[in-house]
């Protein structure tokens, strides 16, 4: 009699461990939230001018002695240091410290003709620049011009200034090929 | 032996293709009981960030952004995932409202869109959108795409935008009349577990009717 209740006991507890296990199956209504935080960043144009010598040194801030005749080893170039391909034109913008005195004329410089095309004041660069690449020398020397650099420029300062300036080549298509067809250059 | 060299290096490609383009997208997984969700792939400026393809954008740019949203859960509830928009950083706001933002959720082989407004505005978005109701494992796809107008000045140069994006879930017990989902490899391993019950609790009745007969003995 005794064994016939601790079996009906024990049926009993299996049945409610069976029916635990069944219930944990059966869950509650849960609700969560999360939050992402989403980013977009735009692109940028990003260059820089390099001006060597023939050695391979960078072409001193201070600037150089000359003499008329004289032929000064410049080399000039544009590096792509962003992550996005660019057109490109430069600008090249002579001076002296005598408002009296004209400029434009003291200098003679042997532009890459095949790279560069003169268009307006601007030498564009006739392809893309891509990501990480430097473009060939604008001019790899500056002659002083003997016979317009007289006597009144003794003393004088001659300045000599690359300018340049990019403009996005995604998104932006040419016209014929020419690169100052691209839309957006900047105004001057 | 040329064509099976062909055939071997297309193959080699296309997982290549395969890996980098599955690299770009944003997975929300919810891993049930309440618990929290997993934005992926996030980035340096946030940590849960799920648009990767929507970096160094620039002006023209139309890029598009594809989102899976998975319900990790166990196999005994379904959930009801929804979406909504908070909206821009209101540092981000004159940023992110020069851009132009589409939501679409997949829908039966359809894409119906969810939100076509300026990026920095909450717009359709403002309430909870029910995205649909997963089973476990179920997915629903978002795509998501970005448009830049050439016209954006140069001021917006290296801009980083921040839009906040809310997932919802509501926790269901699966019903009898709800359709089976899928056997995956959870399921069949506890169905093994279930197995491993049943026969446990009658080798277990077979000993009580054994030991029961003994006694009367």
């Amino acid at each position: 009699m005794l064994g016939k209740i601790k079996g009906k006991i024990f049926i009993a507890a299996l049945m409610a461990c069976v029916m635990s296990f069944i219930a944990t199956s059966t869950l509650a209504y849960y609700q969560a939230v999360g939050t992402a935080t989403n980013v977009v960043t735009s692109g940028e144009i990003r260059m820089k001018i390099h001006e060597r010598t023939d050695a391979g040194t960078e072409f001193p801030t201070e600037g150089v002695y000359i003499t008329p005749g004289d032929v000064v080893s410049k080399r000039v170039s544009v590096e792509n240091i962003c992550d996005h391909p660019f057109y490109l034109r430069v600008k090249i913008v002579y001076g002296v410290d005598s408002e009296q005195l004209p400029s434009e004329e003291c200098f003679k410089l042997n532009i890459d003709r095949e790279h560069w095309v003169l268009h307006d004041g601007w030498y564009y660069y006739a392809g893309i620049v891509q990501a990480g690449q430097t473009t060939p020398d604008v001019f790899s020397h500056v002659e002083i011009v003997g016979s317009k650099v007289d006597n009144r420029y003794l003393g004088k300062t001659l300045t000599l200034t690359v300018k340049a300036q990019a403009v996005q080549s995604e998104n932006n298509p040419l016209t014929d090929g020419k690169t100052y067809t691209a839309s957006g250059w900047p105004a001057e | 032996m040329k064509k099976w060299m062909i055939g071997l290096i297309a193959l080699l490609l296309l997982l290549s293709l395969s890996v980098s383009a599955s690299a770009a997208e944003g997975k929300v997984t919810y891993s049930g009981n309440a618990g929290s969700f997993v934005f992926e792939p996030g980035s340096d400026h946030s940590p849960t960030d799920l648009f990767p393809d929507f970096k160094g954008v620039m002006p023209g740019d139309t890029l598009t952004q594809a989102i899976t949203v998975k319900n990790d859960a166990d196999d005994k509830v379904k959930v009801k995932i929804y979406l909504r928009s908070l909206g821009a950083h209101d540092n981000s706001v004159e940023f992110l409202s020069q851009l132009t933002l589409k939501v679409a959720v997949s829908n039966e082989n359809e894409m119906a869109y969810l939100f076509d407004a300026a990026a920095h505005q909450p717009a359709q978005l403002s309430d909870w959108v029910c995205l649909g109701t997963l089973y476990s494992g179920g997915t629903v796809d978002l795509n998501v795409s970005l448009h830049v107008p050439v016209e954006m000045d140069n001021e917006f140069q290296n801009q980083i935008g921040y839009l906040d994006w809310e997932f919802k879930v509501e926790e269901y017990p699966v019903e009898d009349s709800d359709p089976k989902p899928p056997p995956t490899a959870d399921v069949t391993a506890s169905g093994w577990f279930f197995a491993a019950i049943s026969s446990l609790t009658v080798v277990l009745l077979l000993l009580v009717r054994r030991k029961r007969n003994d006694q009367r003995i």
